[in-house]
C-alpha cells in the first residue's frame, strides 16, 4: 500500500514538473541585397552564444531561445548605415535570479561572408562561441563581462581588419588562430580572468599587439615562423620568456631579424602570470 | 486491507490517465512564486473551466476563421500602427488590446494600411499598397505588398516572385521565404500570448447544459482524487500530527476558525515583516531567498494539512454516528478522509450539476465557495493553534491534574483514549 501511494505521489510531482518556463523561440533575418558593409551590433546579456558565418542569401540572421519574463530580443537594421544590432537585454528591473538547471536562453547568429563587417559584441553572464573565419571582418570589438568566451579565426580573413579590440572584466577569454585575423592592431585589455592568445594562423602581414591585464593568467601561443618581439612591462607578474632571448627591455625570437613577418607584443600586466608556448615545428627539424 | 489497496491502486491508474503536457522542461528555482500562482491558476482552470486546459495553439488552429476583412474602429477605437516593426514587445502589447472582441466580433484601425481575420492571399500579378495585418490566419504572398507585413496566429508563405516591400513581424507563426524578396526584416515569435486573445476572440458555439455538466463533473472529480490522494500520503506518514489538528477542529471550531481568519489577515504582513527584517538586518539578506521558500511551503501544508483535517474530523464524525446506529465498517482515518471529503465534494458536485442553471448555479457555487472557505479556514487555523500536529492543548487531550479524581482514573484509562467532555462544563486546557 506504501508503494502505491508513492507511486500516486511521483505521478504527481511528475505533473507539477511538466510546469513549463516562459522560454520564447524568436527568428529574425534579412536578405541580403547587394550590401557591400554591415556593422553589427551585438549586445547579449545572458545565456549561450554562437556567431558563425551565414548563408550568402542573408546579410543576418538571429536564431534565439529566451526566456519572455526577463529578457526580449533586439532586433534593429538601418538602412542608411548599413548597421543592425542584435541581441538579448534584460527587460525591466529588479531581482534576476538564474537556474542553473532551468531551460538555457540561447542565440544562434550568422553574419553575411560578402559583406565588410565591422562586428561590436558585448557579452554579460555568457557562453559565447564566435567564428569569425572566414567573414569580411574590418573591425573588431568584444567587451566580455563575467563571460566565458571562445574567438575562432578557423579561416583567413577574407579581407584585411583595421584593429581587433578585446576586453574582458572576470572572464575566461580564449582567442585562436589571431594570425589568420589579417589584423593591422591588436589589443587586449583584462581586468580579472585567464586569458589565451593563440597567434597560430596564415600570417600574410606584420602586426602589432597591445596586452594588458590586471590580475590573471596570460597564455601566449606563438607560432615559430613569425618573428616575436615581447616587451614587457610588469608589478607583481612572472614573466617566463620560453625560447625568447633577451634583447634590451625585450624579448625577441632568435630568428627575429630574418622573418618576413613580424609579431610584436606590448606586455603589461600588474599581477599574476605569463606563459609562452610555442606553437607549430621547431626551426631546427626543418634542417 | 484488500479494499484499502484496491482503493489506492484505482487512485494511482487515476493518476496515470489524467492528461500531461508533451514538453516537460527541468523544474527550475521559483523564488518569485510565479510557477507557483500559475500553477493555483491552472488547478482552477482544471475546476472552473477544463476545456482551456488542452492548450490554446491546437484551439486557434482547428478555429480558423473564414476569410474576411477586419473593419475599422471608431474614432475612440483601437488602433494599431504597423509603420515601425522594430519594437515587436510594443506592437504584440498594442495588439492585444486591440483584439479583444467589440461589438460581437474584432474591430482594429490600421492606420495606412488594413486587416484581415483568416487566410489571405495576395495573387501573383496583384500589388498591394499599405500595411497588412492578419489575424487567425496564414498569409499567402505570391504578388507584391508594399508596406510591412504582420500576422498573429499564422505564418507567412513567400512564394517565388513574392514581394513585401518592408518589415515582416509573425506573431505565433513563422516565415516560409520560399524564394520571395523581403526588402526588410523578418522577425518571427514561433509563440505568442495573442493566441489566447485569439481563442476567445473567436466565436464559439455555447457548450450544451450536458456537455459543461461533464466537464466540471470531470473536473471536481480529478480536485477530489488529488486531494484523497495527498490525504491517504497524509494518514500513511503523519497520522499523528492529522490526528491532532484534527481534534483541535473537532475540540474547538470556534478558536480555530477565529485563529484562521486572523491568520489569513496576518500572512502577508507577516511576510513583509519577515523579509524586511532580515534585509534590515543586512546579514539576513542572504537567507531572504530560503526563506521565502519555507514560509509558502508552511503556508501550504497549514493550509492543504488543515483542510484535509477538517474532512478527517466531519467524517470521523459521521462515521462514529453511523456506527453507533449498528452500521458495520472499521473505523480507521483512511474512511474518515474519503466520506469527509466526499462531504464537501458533493457540495461541489451540486454545482457541477446545477452550476449551468441561470441564478440557483450562482447561488450553488456560492454556498460551495462559501463552506469550502470556512471549513479551509478552520483548518488553518486548527494547523496554527496545534503547531501542525505538535501541541495538543486545543485538541481536549490533556486535562488538568485536579480533573483526575480516582473516580476519573479507575473508570477511564489515562492514556490512549480520548477524554469525555463533562456534561455543563468545559474540558480545562493549559491556555496558550
Amino acid at each position: 500500500m506504501r508503494r502505491l501511494v508513492l507511486a500516486a505521489l511521483a505521478l504527481a510531482l511528475g505533473a507539477f514538473e511538466a510546469e513549463a518556463q516562459a522560454i520564447r523561440p524568436f527568428s529574425t533575418y534579412r536578405q541580403w541585397h547587394g550590401e557591400t558593409r554591415l556593422g553589427a551590433r551585438l549586445d547579449y546579456a545572458a545565456g549561450a552564444l554562437k556567431v558563425l558565418p551565414g548563408r550568402p542569401g542573408e546579410l543576418y540572421r538571429m536564431d534565439a531561445l529566451y526566456d519572455s519574463d526577463r529578457y526580449e530580443p533586439l532586433s534593429a537594421f538601418q538602412a542608411s548605415t548599413t548597421e543592425v544590432m542584435l541581441g538579448l537585454k534584460s527587460s525591466g528591473s529588479g531581482l534576476r535570479a538564474a537556474s542553473k538547471d532551468g531551460p538555457r536562453q540561447t542565440a544562434a547568429v550568422t553574419l553575411s561572408p560578402r559583406a565588410d563587417l565591422a562586428l561590436d559584441v558585448t557579452l554579460g553572464a555568457s557562453d559565447a562561441d564566435i567564428e569569425l573565419g572566414g567573414l569580411r571582418l574590418t573591425d573588431l570589438a568584444l567587451q566580455a563581462g563575467a563571460s566565458r568566451a571562445v574567438v575562432r579565426f578557423s579561416k583567413p580573413n577574407a579581407t584585411r581588419c583595421r584593429e581587433a579590440s578585446l576586453r574582458s572584466g572576470a572572464a575566461e577569454l580564449t582567442v585562436l588562430g589571431l594570425g589568420n585575423s589579417r589584423c593591422d592592431r591588436i589589443a587586449f585589455e583584462g581586468g580579472v580572468g585567464r586569458v589565451t592568445l593563440d597567434f597560430s594562423g596564415a600570417w600574410t602581414a606584420s602586426s602589432r599587439v597591445e596586452v594588458k591585464m590586471a590580475l590573471g593568467e596570460i597564455t601566449l601561443r606563438l607560432p615559430r615562423e613569425v618573428g616575436v618581439r615581447i616587451t614587457p612591462e610588469s608589478i607583481l607578474a612572472s614573466f617566463n620568456p620560453q625560447g625568447l632571448v633577451r634583447d634590451g627591455e625585450s624579448y625577441i625570437s632568435p630568428d627575429y631579424d630574418r622573418a618576413a613577418r613580424h609579431l610584436d607584443i606590448d606586455l603589461t600586466t600588474a599581477m599574476g602570470g605569463v606563459g609562452v608556448e610555442w606553437i607549430g615545428r621547431p626551426v631546427n627539424s626543418e634542417r | 486491507m484488500r479494499a484499502r489497496s484496491r482503493l489506492l491502486a484505482a487512485v494511482a491508474l487515476c493518476w496515470l490517465a489524467l492528461p500531461r503536457p508533451a514538453a516537460a522542461v527541468p523544474l527550475a528555482a521559483d523564488p518569485t512564486g510565479t510557477r507557483t500562482l500559475r500553477l493555483v491558476h491552472g488547478f482552477w482552470s482544471l475546476v472552473a473551466n477544463p476545456r482551456e486546459a488542452g492548450g490554446t495553439d491546437s484551439l486557434v488552429q482547428a478555429s480558423r476563421p473564414a476569410p474576411q476583412p477586419i473593419l475599422p474602429a471608431g474614432s475612440d477605437g483601437p488602433s494599431v500602427s504597423l509603420d515601425d516593426l522594430s519594437q515587436p514587445d510594443l506592437i504584440e502589447s498594442q495588439l492585444r488590446t486591440a483584439l479583444e472582441p467589440r461589438d460581437g466580433g474584432i474591430r482594429v484601425t490600421v492606420p495606412n494600411g488594413s486587416a484581415r481575420l483568416g487566410d489571405f492571399s495576395i495573387a501573383a500579378d496583384e500589388s498591394l499598397t499599405g500595411h497588412l495585418l492578419v489575424v487567425n490566419g496564414t498569409a499567402d504572398v505570391f504578388g507584391k505588398l508594399l508596406g510591412n507585413l504582420v500576422t498573429v496566429g499564422g505564418d507567412v508563405v513567400l512564394h517565388p516572385g513574392g514581394v513585401v516591400s518592408g518589415d515582416i513581424l509573425t506573431l505565433g507563426g513563422t516565415v516560409h521565404d520560399q524564394g520571395g524578396e523581403i526588402g526588410g526584416e523578418v522577425r518571427a515569435f514561433r509563440t505568442t500570448p495573442l493566441l489566447h486573445t485569439l481563442v476567445h476572440a473567436a466565436p464559439e458555439p455555447a457548450p450544451s447544459a450536458l456537455a459543461t455538466v461533464f466537464r466540471r463533473g470531470a473536473g471536481v472529480v480529478a480536485v477530489f482524487l488529488t486531494l484523497l490522494g495527498l490525504g491517504f500520503a497524509l494518514v500513511l506518514f503523519g497520522r499523528p500530527n492529522l490526528e491532532v489538528v484534527s481534534d483541535t477542529v473537532a475540540h474547538s471550531f470556534g478558536r480555530a476558525f477565529a485563529t484562521g481568519l486572523l491568520g489569513q489577515v496576518l500572512l502577508v504582513p507577516t511576510f513583509g515583516m519577515l523579509v524586511v527584517g532580515l534585509i534590515l538586518s543586512v546579514v539576513g539578506i542572504v537567507l531572504v531567498p530560503f526563506v521565502v521558500v519555507v514560509y509558502a511551503l508552511l503556508v501550504v501544508v497549514c493550509g492543504l494539512g488543515g483542510f484535509l483535517a477538517v474532512a478527517h474530523t466531519m467524517g470521523e464524525t459521521y462515521t462514529r454516528r453511523r456506527l453507533a446506529l449498528g452500521a458495520v465498517g472499521s473505523p480507521n482515518s483512511y474512511r474518515y478522509l474519503l466520506v469527509g471529503l466526499s462531504g464537501v465534494a458533493a457540495l461541489w458536485i451540486a454545482w457541477a450539476v446545477f452550476g449551468w442553471v441561470p441564478v440557483a448555479g450562482d447561488l450553488v457555487r456560492g454556498a460551495a465557495v462559501l463552506v469550502t472557505w470556512l471549513l479551509a479556514t478552520a483548518g488553518f487555523g486548527a494547523a496554527l493553534l496545534s503547531r501542525v500536529g505538535a501541541r495538543e492543548n486545543f485538541a481536549g487531550r490533556l486535562l488538568p491534574p485536579e480533573a483526575l479524581t480516582d473516580e476519573y482514573l479507575w473508570a477511564t484509562p489515562q492514556f490512549g483514549v480520548t477524554a469525555a467532555r463533562r456534561p455543563g462544563h468545559r474540558t480545562p486546557t493549559r491556555g496558550l
